[in-house]
């Protein structure tokens, strides 16, 4: 503290690949940075959620070459070279994916910031489990905090997102839904 | 423009393992290792660990992230996940349920799928799932150095809190134990005030082989018997071993079990309740295990 | 008597014309109007404004290593000069006001002289970016002098006598560390004691609980050309932000912009933070002339705004052998931390509510709330509300169980209803919708009451059951706390689109979708053709602070005035196209015809647009204003509320004996708001004050050392419930109508939140047979008692 000498530390530049949502980008990134910023304020992808940058919440959680990770604990130079996809991502232009849809089915929207985590970690479960047990929806989204409580919501959402893409509905179309 | 990871520090990519033991040989003493991140990321924010040269270890995992079964022991490379654990052989496995009730227990999903075997050894702290029940598992580790290996049981390995029996030149490279006989095996139980995502007021793990109804082996781990870190009730065991497995033989352990125990106090729950608590968890775990021997799940 | 203003004669008529007729939308299952946004992912929070500013400069808080101390000096020269620091702030370099106080002005932005809680900021860096001003932030030195540190009120004041004990001052430019003291003199408590058969005291403590809304504080300030600010901030209260960031940079109000884009969850807790994050973004683009940035992190956040007052309590309740209450007597202290915040208006509401929903006749209540070393405390859901009904329904089930009378009979015997009197005086009519004798026998009903309360008492084996009841009420918006008035705009574009504006915002608990369906009703055009824009000080209009249960009541009242306003003139366009009378139209946008010959009839867009050619204006602005509250400083007589709304709730658990771990199996609440306006709305509240009011019950408490260091700054060591604790929840709704409410609306935010703690634990100690007093329950507490009881075996 007081008395000591500041010691000015360099840190490099590093260009990284990543793909996000299935678009290449080269990014330039300094060592500390992490994997959130990079999409939230150097990409834009600003459906990546910051809600306590300790991995204790959910909100950031983005899959990074298909496995669910919170995009807080990952330094953006491990993430060169991987698949990204965010909630943006899930659908392309103009659709909305089967969970989107379940999700706006269900009513279960409040102030929406753990929204886009849920989603993405409910994408993560359907891949991993194509038809969860109640059980199951609790234990892969156990991670995902919502302080609105609108967790029997999440519960419902994910059955009928089981059913939409049972009946091979996986896009829908955005205007349809808008009305 | 950057956001807010808090600390500014510089990284070393390692291209091998061989390179990152060079890194370590030469600069050990300022380095942080960087598993899975889940730890050190989150002290760096509050100070608690000043990073200067952080060596990220994930490149390293295409060497060191596997589950086989080798020369009579599982082996698990120090940067398997904690998600790709529950994936292999192991959770199929009847004697390894414990690596199922692992994976449930730890963190949360996204966390599993960072977090890695080394690393919740290296963080050296009482709430490490995966220590606790490597220790029912007599488990060795392995720390790499650039001048050789050498192999330390697990429950050597913790100093302190957050201190590891490891050099500044050395990483830990595997883990391993021997495999554990057909009528054994094992199991894992926390409970904390939430029943999601939950680190537990304490954390238990067993290992137990039967004979009959005999307690032919019997390991017992706690996040703390005492010491600041994961550590074994040997004298537990000793009195459990041998004994034919009933309710009241495991009460009976429960005196044994809270003389050899010291638990804190703190904000979290009164030593009182740790003690009992660790009473009620242990007997849970020996049933299931009894119950898993038998062909349960 | 005053002539009755034309918006309440209004609201009067709507109520008795749509009365028990069927709505169009109103009542109906819609999704929200942000809701595509919300799971597309493309709803802006705050922080989210960034990616489109350039060239932004970030603000860092340094805070006080010392819970209280007197600061002696602060040296910023070293961090002044870090490289990338483009300034360091400290309270001699802000242009106005040092005050972030929200109800009394002793709440410094920057501290000067003191510090008086862990969260306290002594200076602000400004710097390139987030990393260099955290670094230079540690460069700041500053000379403190320890001051003793108390985190428990009694500490600084005794329970007994509510008197001061001896103590360093905290607020020593006060003449008191009592902060506010409100009481309530009733009828003669000396006389019902005597008359008494039992009398059950108590003391009862409630926790110091944490919002954790998902989204942490932020503000982002941009400069105008003029040398006016925007400032994006999560704010409930834009208003109430501007004022604050007025005062603290020395401009008029109109210089001051504020924009709350998409709120993370507020829950009252983003009221008074909003204030000084706003005003530390605001002051650095007006020192730095360049776009600028806060954000609090986790742990930032969480030592640094509002909490639940925690509570300390004595209790006395006297009744008659028959059940009948005769007086109920209470000492409440809260707690209110380091500063006031909305403390002494807590406190006055944990008064009024402080004998729960009965007719009680004698009552001597005292409510002080006091300073402490801990952080603040200020607006939480239910204020103050939830830490009384937790005291007076243990209190209620400790009275049935020493009469042996049924809690449910115990309360249905003693409620009020429609013709009585409150504490207060206040006389409940009709006219309120008093409808919590209806919820009750709802909630039993659909609970099984009196066969699982049966079942439920003789239990053996590891896993027992338990049942309990706890009612509420709450008095809808804020009384005599302030001026409580709301507006809304309304414009009907040229195309037939329609704009909605509030001032009130939308944390997520979607009070605006409310009011856009009334509207919508009255208007005659569906939900799905309004926009709502977000509140922006500088086009929509004031309504107000968003909080208190208000919105839909206040603001829906407002929004009912301006589309009836616009209703009338749409009808007179229509009535000249089609030739019927004005009372005759009847508008299904987009039909528009003649009620008496449906065969008459024009479009939605032909009379919009004939209004423009005849020069009808289509804007139109709804205001209301609640009439005046009443409250007797010396007895607490009066009519505190417009209205009050009631609830009932059933909780069902089960207990983990060994282990002391509960689950809360299933939550039945029965709520009368008058009409449920957004049938969705009103099941997630129900749904989600479920949750949270279980987490307050069995898990959530922020603690402080002695050091008053917050030992729980995260979110994984404060705990608040996750999917698996959450329970099965069944609303139920009581619709007795307030005649003053938007379709005879009542509120239901804080509501939903009130009674379930203490639902939960007298279903606990229903389960086990032992009295709990305090919560939280976590697991090693119910065990430990289990244990002293010799109720449990391991």
């Amino acid at each position: 503290m007081a008395g000591s000498e500041t010691v000015i530390q360099e840190y490099p530049d590093i260009a990284i690949r990543l793909n996000v949502n299935g678009r290449d980008y080269v990014v330039t990134v300094k060592p500390y940075e992490r994997l959130i910023d990079v999409l939230r304020y150097k990409l834009g992808f600003t459906s990546v959620k910051e809600g306590c940058g300790r991995g204790e919440c959910g909100a950031c959680v983005v899959l990074m070459d298909g496995k669910l990770v919170p995009s807080c604990l990952v330094l953006a130079i491990r993430a060169n070279g991987s698949k990204i996809v965010t909630l943006e991502g899930l659908a392309p232009e103009g659709k909305l994916h089967a969970i989107q849809k379940a999700f706006l089915d269900t009513l279960g929207v409040q102030c929406g910031f753990c929204f886009p985590g849920v989603i993405i970690a409910t994408k993560y479960l359907l891949d991993r489990v194509s038809d969860p047990s109640d059980e199951d929806i609790k234990n892969y989204l156990e991670g995902q905090l919502c302080r609105c409580g609108s967790y029997l919501r999440f519960i419902k959402a994910v059955k009928l997102a089981v059913k939409y893409i049972k009946e091979g509905k996986i896009y829908f179309d955005l205007k349809e839904v808008k009305g | 423009m950057r956001g807010w990871g808090i600390q500014r520090f510089n990284v070393y990519i390692p291209s091998s393992l061989e390179d990152a033991l060079k890194v370590l040989s030469e600069k050990g003493s300022e380095v942080t290792l960087l598993a899975g991140g889940t730890d050190v990321l989150v002290l760096a924010r509050t100070n608690i660990v000043k990073l200067k040269l952080v060596l990220d270890l994930w490149p390293l995992r295409k060497e060191l992230s596997y589950v086989k079964k080798e020369d009579g022991y599982i082996k698990i490379g120090a940067l398997t996940t904690i998600d790709e654990i529950y994936n292999s052989f192991l959770t199929k496995d009847r004697r390894y349920y414990g690596f199922h009730d692992l994976y449930w227990n730890f963190g949360t999903p996204y966390l599993r799928n960072l977090a890695t075997a080394g690393g919740n050894i290296g963080t050296a702290h009482p709430l490490s799932d995966l220590s606790i029940l490597l220790l029912t598992l007599g488990a060795e580790v392995k720390l790499t150095s650039i001048s050789g290996e050498r192999w330390v049981p697990l429950e050597k390995m913790f100093l302190d809190i957050r201190r590891l029996n490891r050099r500044p030149d050395e990483m830990i490279t595997e883990i391993r134990f021997r495999e554990t006989p057909e009528n054994s095996s094992t199991a894992l139980m926390k409970l904390d005030r939430r029943k999601g995502h939950a680190m537990g007021y304490i954390v238990t793990a067993a290992y137990m082989a039967l004979e009959g109804d005999t307690i032919a082996n019997v390991r017992i781990a706690f996040d703390s018997t005492g010491k600041p870190y994961p550590g074994r009730a040997y004298k537990t065991e000793e009195f459990l071993r041998g004994k034919e497995l009933s309710l009241e033989t495991i009460r009976e352990a429960y005196n044994v079990l809270e003389k050899e125990m010291t638990r804190i106090s703190d904000y979290r729950a009164p030593a009182e309740y740790r003690v009992d608590l660790s009473k009620v968890l242990m007997k849970r775990c020996l049933l299931l295990i009894k119950s898993r021997i038998e062909g349960g799940v | 008597m005053a002539q009755v203003p034309e918006y309440v004669r209004i609201v009067e008529e709507v109520f008795e014309r749509y009365r028990g007729k069927p709505f169009v939308y109103v009542g109906t299952y819609r999704q929200r109007w942000d809701a595509v946004a919300k799971v597309t992912g493309k709803a802006l929070f705050t922080t989210d404004f960034l990616k489109f500013y350039k060239n932004v400069v970030w603000v860092h808080s340094v805070r006080t290593k010392y819970a209280h101390a007197i600061i002696k000096n602060i040296d910023v020269s070293r961090a002044a000069k870090y490289p990338g620091v483009l300034r360091v702030v400290t309270a001699k370099d802000i242009p106005g006001v040092n005050d972030v106080g929200y109800v009394i002005p002793d709440q410094p932005l920057l501290a000067t002289k003191k510090a008086r809680y862990i969260g306290e900021i002594i200076a602000l860096v400004i710097a390139e970016d987030p990393y260099v001003a955290r670094e230079a932030g540690d460069l700041i030195h500053v000379d403190y002098e320890p001051l003793p540190v108390y985190t428990d009120p009694l500490q600084i004041v005794d329970l007994d006598t509510l008197k001061e004990k001896p103590h360093t001052r905290i607020h020593e430019e006060r003449d008191s560390d009592i902060v506010a003291h409100f009481k309530i003199r009733a009828g003669d408590v000396e006389k019902a004691l005597k008359e008494a058969d039992v009398i059950v005291e108590n003391k009862y403590r409630t926790p110091m609980q944490e919002h954790a809304y998902m989204e942490p504080e932020a503000a982002v300030a941009i400069p105008e050309q003029d040398g006016g600010v925007t400032v994006i901030t999560s704010t409930q209260c834009p208003f109430d932000a501007r004022k604050a960031i007025a005062r603290v940079l020395n401009m008029p109000q109109s210089m001051v912009r504020v924009i709350a884009p998409f709120l993370g969850g507020g829950f009252g807790g983003k009221e008074d933070v909003a204030n000084e994050i706003g005003s530390k973004a605001a002051l650095a683009t007006y020192l730095t002339g360049r776009p600028a940035v806060a954000i609090h992190t986790r742990e930032e956040s969480i030592i640094g705004h509002s909490k639940r007052h925690p509570m300390v309590t004595w209790y006395r309740h006297a009744a008659k052998k028959d059940g009948t209450l005769l007086s109920v007597e209470a000492n409440i202290v809260l707690d209110t931390g380091a500063y006031a915040s909305l403390g002494p208006f807590v406190a006055w509401r944990a008064t009024v509510h402080a004998t729960g929903p009965y007719r009680v006749r004698n009552a001597r209540i005292d409510t002080i709330a006091v300073y402490t070393n801990t952080v603040y405390s200020g607006a939480f859901r239910g204020f103050g509300n939830p830490q009384v009904a937790f005291a007076v329904e243990r209190q209620m089930d400790i009275l049935a169980e020493e009469l042996g009378i049924d809690p449910v009979d115990l309360r249905l015997k003693n409620i009020l209803r429609a013709g009585d009197r409150t504490v207060h005086g206040q006389l409940l009519t009709e006219e309120h919708g008093v409808g919590i004798e209806e919820a009750i026998k709802k909630a039993v009903e659909a609970a099984d009451w009196y066969n699982k309360r049966r079942l439920y008492t003789r239990q053996t084996g590891p896993i027992r059951k338990g049942i309990g009841i706890a009612l509420m009420y709450h008095g809808n918006s804020i009384g005599v706390e302030g001026a409580d008035y709301s507006s809304a705009t309304i414009i009907i574009n040229r195309d037939g689109s329609i704009t909605f504006r509030t001032g009130l915002t939308d944390m997520g608990q979607g009070a605006v979708m409310g009011l856009v369906m009334i509207a919508a009703e009255i208007l005659g055009a569906p939900p799905e053709w309004f926009r709502v824009e977000l509140p922006d000080t500088s086009s929509t209009p004031d309504a107000g602070p968003t909080v208190a249960s208000r919105s839909t009541v206040m603001g829906g009242n407002a929004t009912l005035v301006a589309a009836y306003k616009l209703r009338k003139r749409l009808n007179e366009v229509a009535s000249t196209i089609l030739g019927c009378s004005p009372d005759d139209i009847e508008i299904k946008a987009p039909d528009v015809y003649c009620r008496s010959d449906p065969s008459r009839k024009t479009t939605w867009n032909e009379v919009v647009e004939q209004s423009f050619w005849l020069g009808v204006p289509l804007q139109e602005f709804g205001y209301f204003r609640a009439p005046k509250a009443r409250w007797d400083e010396e007895t607490g007589q009066g009519e505190p509320y417009i209205t009050y709304t009631f609830g009932a709730i059933v909780s069902e658990i089960s207990v983990d004996i060994e282990t002391g771990q509960v689950s809360v199996d299933k939550i039945i609440t029965a709520y009368d708001i008058g009409k449920v306006i957004n049938p969705i709305g009103a099941e997630l509240h129900a749904e989600g004050g479920s949750i949270q009011g279980m987490g307050y019950a069995l898990m959530e408490e922020i603690i402080h050392d002695i050091n008053g260091v917050v030992r729980n700054n995260n979110l994984s060591t404060y705990y608040i419930p996750t999917i698996k604790d959450a329970p099965e929840i069944i609303p139920l709704w009581v619709e007795a109508g307030y005649k003053r409410g938007p379709f005879g609306a009542k509120g239901l935010g804080e509501p939903s939140i009130v009674a379930i703690a203490p639902s939960i634990v007298n279903a606990v100690s229903h389960a086990l047979g032992i009295r709990f007093n305090e919560i939280p329950i976590p697991p090693h507490k119910i065990y430990l008692a289990l244990k002293r009881e010799g109720k449990t075996r391991l």
